[in-house]
């Protein structure tokens, strides 16, 4: 009896393993003809909560008086990992709208989210009214399994106050002015201590990723094949050379202590609001941010500096993205949404009007709302600029970004002798995370 | 099989029937699941594909998990004892408070129903460097607090401060057994002419063996399975967004210095999507955790309940 | 203070007893002291939980400890924000039916393990502890999978049903407890006749109550506090979601409002305090009653 109990046991589990672990075969989703009706019921997951959730149930209810056939289902928080764990189970909403682009790699590679390719030429859907960084980021291995939702682009803010105060005209166009403006802006406690800095460095501070920063150099993520260019770009090369002489400058501990010291980044307390800090990167959402918990400060917004000053104008540019999963009941309807709130420009400058983030279609672009605010224009025009850049996607998300964020932080720490020797090293560990992914 | 032989056997299945169901179903399953994905490239969308000792071979080349190793042993050399002993110590404190106990003991338990992140958050912030209470307090009293979380030597003590502070479970199951101790074997004590450290070396630390070589066992156990808090205090101690999840992107801030085990394979499971990997790595910490686990149950002679 | 006396007096019984006094009162004022701070730091930071409850959200996001302005109002808008009654409901049923489940079925278990001979006790008493051992991260997927194909996601049963099949952590902890009841007094009961049940019913459960009373309050206060395990299954039906998951209610992509999160869960946490302090006392008072020390 003791031994048929653990026999049976392990049966049991060989049994239940098997019948679970098979999932279901993609459904091949038959696409209407055109000019048919489209009803029913759309479910749409997404992770914006309150004032931001509010948002998007307006515009959903704008498209439902315009539709009134198609009834849309809304479920706020629910984030990548949720979205996986459902459309794995067979399960999953119609649609599925991420706060940033890592997935789309997975998702368009595994077909857990639908290739909308047929969709868009049965329907005619000009794409190129999209800006040419959000193409890029919803498409992968030849699949275009999203589409762009309203975008963020990085650039500087920097605070006026200080620049007069300093004799500084304009903010810096070039790294070797940031570097210049940096030291100038910077000012010391009696006992050495730093009590204001113009520009921190430190690459895990506050929106200071190598992402963000990456476009000043132009720097490569990957190659055509998809492998790490880190080793072989020069340009990272000059970022971290660049940044490793300002660390160097203030000193690496007198840095930590320094943020240590300071705020959390969507507080109140965030250093360029209290004037800690004199030029940050930071994104258009940050606008918001300003005028509700720093009503006084008199800051000013511009490019991220660049190497060299031809390749001014730009900065890193991400988004939203929304596709819809394959095992979605209704994927007509899906298409409807998911086409009124990505290529409908009334709906896009409405939003990205509630939510203060870029819209990503042409003409919402120009719209005059838009330019109102000199300052989200700014932000308006480094998303259009050619010089921008964002991150590739990649199968296995964002891995290669984050491997390289050790790198970077074991190099600002001084922990890296050779850099040239770290580069490769770099690369390799990349270029093994990213097999993960497949 | 004689007639009460048999019926002794079908009453000691009675009491153990539904624990092994449950053993069955939600251990022995997981664990064949987890053993078999090890040996494929699955990311929980598409079918799983084999691919033998890939995931194994690539733990010996992966930096990421050395440095997540040497996180979490130290936190199972140095947090697994400190909590023992300061829950035993709070307990034998307790049994001798007798006025106000019940008032001593809430409060006591009190941190260790405070949900684990929001503690987490609270210590975070209570231990912020230039402007957190404690080092404030500590500049009054002219000592330069150091930057706790900030710091990649601090940022682990910091975290077993939290967890003796958080105590409440393990110091309740020590007092039920402190308490449990009978007195008869205290007054013998006493006619032998011991004080009160001899008594709780020859009678209350024997007694509670049992209980401590649980705490031990646990102890390690869930140690090396440490994540939350490690993982939340990184993320708001780098003062980042954190994207989504609730954890950032900065890997075991600071420095990676409370880069996890469990963390490590939370992010490769979770955010990278490689499930095969995440799962070989799972096999490994259960058969470390076994092993570690079979040598202190053999020393202690724990089975048969020959310890007591 | 005696005064000389002619005689060499003894030792005398009054200054081995004044010295003992002295020394007891030493001993009182030591550990109250050390208690009284202790108070003090276990204390803090609860108390700055409850400080940041009563603060402006933009307030509470920055490291001040003391409320510029006091908003109890807070209390009120987390009821307002979120149906509350509705998840302490379910938390409460959660919990709940998970201690009764969860004590029903490893209390045999324990008892078996650590009381009854049997062949492979050894093995099983080791299997218990590995089902630990196994990261949750990992044991959830292939779960998460078998729950979905039988229907049950979107509610709490895939985390109560399992409570019907003992916790390992229960099973350990009570066995250990059970092995520090003396054998003598289950011989005795068998000699007068007790089946084993009996034995375990009458007998050894009055004994082991202090055991019991602690795994039932880790696993109540456990599942009470339960995060992860509500946010994988209930996530996406909001009737279902627990108090756990409604202090994540309050988070946004940009923006937490730490005033409501920790007002939501001092709320969370006031029933907890409650049952934990009438208990305590109920299990200290069991073990008077078994004639223990108390």
């Amino acid at each position: 009896m003791n031994t048929r109990i653990p026999h049976a046991l392990f049966a049991l589990g060989t049994a239940a393993l098997l019948a679970a672990a098979c999932t279901p075969a993609p459904k091949q989703t038959k696409i209407a003809d055109p000019g048919t009706q489209v009803s029913g019921t759309v479910e749409i997951w997404h992770f914006f909560t309150e004032r931001e959730a509010a948002a998007i149930d307006t515009v959903v209810k704008d498209f439902e008086s315009g539709h009134p056939n198609i009834k849309v289902t809304i479920k706020a928080g629910q984030d990548d990992s949720k979205m996986t764990q459902a459309i794995g189970a067979g399960n999953g909403p119609d649609i599925g709208l991420s706060y940033s682009t890592d997935i789309v790699g997975k998702f368009c590679s595994s077909g857990a989210w639908v290739d909308l390719t047929p969709y868009v030429k049965r329907d005619s859907v000009d794409l190129n009214q999209l800006n040419a960084t959000t193409r890029q980021y919803t498409e992968f291995g030849g699949k275009r399994c999203a589409m762009p939702f309203l975008a963020d682009a990085y650039g500087i803010f920097y605070n006026k106050d200080m620049f007069a105060k300093a004799g500084i005209a304009g903010p810096p166009k070039t790294l070797d002015e940031l570097t210049e403006d940096a030291k100038k802006l910077t000012v010391k406690n009696p006992d050495g201590s730093l009590k204001t800095v113009g520009f921190l460095p430190l690459f895990d501070f506050y929106e200071n990723a190598a992402a963000h920063l990456a476009p000043a150099v132009g720097a490569k993520w990957l190659t055509p094949d998809g492998k790490s260019a880190i080793g072989s770009d020069p340009a990272w090369k000059t970022l971290l050379a660049w940044q490793k002489n300002l660390v160097d400058w203030y000193g690496y501990d007198n840095l930590q202590k320094f943020r240590a010291g300071l705020g959390d980044e969507f507080s109140a307390d965030n250093a360029f609001q209290k004037g800690q800090v004199a030029i940050n990167v930071d994104a258009e959402y940050r606008l918001a941010f300003v005028k509700d918990q720093a009503p006084n400060l008199k800051y000013g917004v511009a490019p991220l500096p660049t190497a060299s000053a031809s390749t001014y104008g730009g900065g890193y540019v991400t988004g939203n993205i929304m596709g819809i999963s394959k095992n979605a009941k209704n994927p007509e309807a899906a298409w409807e949404l998911i086409k009124y709130l990505t290529t409908n420009d009334a709906a896009i400058t409405k939003l990205a009007g509630l939510l203060k983030n870029v819209p990503t279609t042409a003409k919402s672009l120009a719209d005059p709302s838009v330019a109102a605010d000199p300052d989200f224009k700014v932000f308006v025009d480094i998303f259009a600029s050619p010089n921008s850049s964002t991150t590739p996607p990649s199968s296995s998300g964002p891995a290669y970004q984050e491997t390289f964020g050790t790198f970077v932080t074991n190099w600002q720490a001084g922990k890296v002798k050779d850099l040239d020797v770290g580069l490769v090293e770099a690369d390799k560990q990349v270029n093994s995370v990213m097999t993960l992914g497949g | 099989m004689t007639g009460i032989r048999l019926r002794r056997n079908l009453t000691t299945l009675s009491f153990l029937a539904p624990a092994l169901i449950g053993i069955a179903v939600f251990f022995l399953y997981p664990l064949i699941s987890a053993i078999y994905f090890s040996f494929t490239k699955f990311d929980l969308l598409s079918v799983p594909q084999w691919v033998g000792l890939d995931n194994y071979k690539r733990m010996t080349d992966d930096p990421f998990l050395l440095q997540s190793v040497r996180n979490t042993l130290w936190m199972v050399v140095v947090f697994v004892p400190v909590r023992i002993i300061g829950a035993i110590g709070l307990s034998l404190l307790l049994t001798n408070l007798k006025r106000g106990a019940g008032f001593f003991r809430t409060i006591f338990y009190l941190p260790a129903l405070v949900p684990p992140v929001a503690a987490t958050i609270a210590f975070v912030y209570l231990l912020k460097p230039s402007t957190g209470p404690v080092n404030v307090f500590l500049g009054h009293l002219g000592i330069e607090g150091p930057l706790w979380f900030n710091s990649p030597v601090w940022a682990k003590p910091a975290l077993v401060l939290l967890g003796l502070w958080a105590i409440g479970d393990l110091m309740v199951i020590f007092l039920a057994a402190v308490l449990g101790v009978p007195e008869s074997l205290y007054e013998a004590a006493s006619l032998d002419g011991a004080n009160a450290w001899q008594k709780f070396r020859s009678v209350t630390l024997p007694t509670i063996r049992p209980v401590i070589l649980f705490a031990a066992v646990t102890g390690v156990i869930y140690t090396l399975q440490y994540f939350d808090q490690a993982a939340v205090a990184g993320s708001i101690a780098s003062g980042q967004a954190s994207t989504g999840g609730g954890i950032s992107s900065a890997f075991g801030f600071p420095e990676g210095s409370t880069f996890t085990y469990p963390l490590w394979l939370y992010t490769v499971g979770f955010r990278y999507n490689a499930l095969g990997y995440a799962n070989a790595l799972a096999v490994v910490l259960f058969v470390v955790a076994l092993a570690v686990t079979v040598i202190m149950l053999r020393r202690a002679k724990a089975f048969s309940g020959e310890e007591q | 203070m005696t005064a000389v006396l002619e005689e060499a007096p003894p030792v005398p019984r009054k200054d081995t007893q004044n010295r003992a006094r002295r020394q007891n009162r030493l001993a009182w004022v030591a550990q109250h002291s050390i208690a009284i701070v202790l108070v003090i730091m276990f204390v803090t930071p609860v108390v700055y939980l409850v400080l940041l409850s009563l603060m402006t959200s933009n307030q509470a996001l920055t490291s001040d400890y003391w409320p510029n302005t006091w908003h109890p109002e807070n209390y009120l808008r987390v009821f307002q924000v979120t149906p509350l009654p509705r998840y302490l409901l379910n938390t409460v049923i959660y919990a709940g039916l998970a201690t009764v489940f969860t004590l029903a079925s490893s209390i045999p278990a324990a008892y078996a393990l650590a009381k009854l001979k049997f062949r492979g006790s050894n093995v099983l008493f080791l299997t218990v502890i590995c089902v630990m051992m196994l990261p949750p991260q990992v044991v959830t997927v292939p779960l998460y999978l078998m729950w979905a194909r039988y229907g049950l996601t979107g509610s709490l049963w895939p985390l109560i049903i399992p409570t019907l099949f003992g916790d390992a952590f229960c099973i350990f902890l009570l066995r250990q407890f059970l092995l520090t009841i003396p054998s003598e007094y289950l011989d005795a009961a068998r000699v007068d006749g007790c089946g084993e049940w009996r034995t375990l019913l009458r007998v050894v459960l009055p004994m082991a109550r202090p055991g019991i009373a602690a795994a039932g309050l880790f696993q109540f206060f456990f599942s009470w506090n339960d995060y992860y395990g509500p946010l994988l299954y209930t996530s996406e039906n909001e009737n279902a979601w627990t108090l756990s998951l409604g202090l994540a209610s309050f988070h946004s992509v940009h923006h937490v409002d730490w005033n409501l999160v920790t007002a939501a869960t001092v709320l969370a946490m006031a029933p907890l305090i409650v049952i934990f302090f009438f208990a305590q006392r109920a299990f200290v008072q069991g073990i008077t009653l078994t004639g223990f020390k108390g």
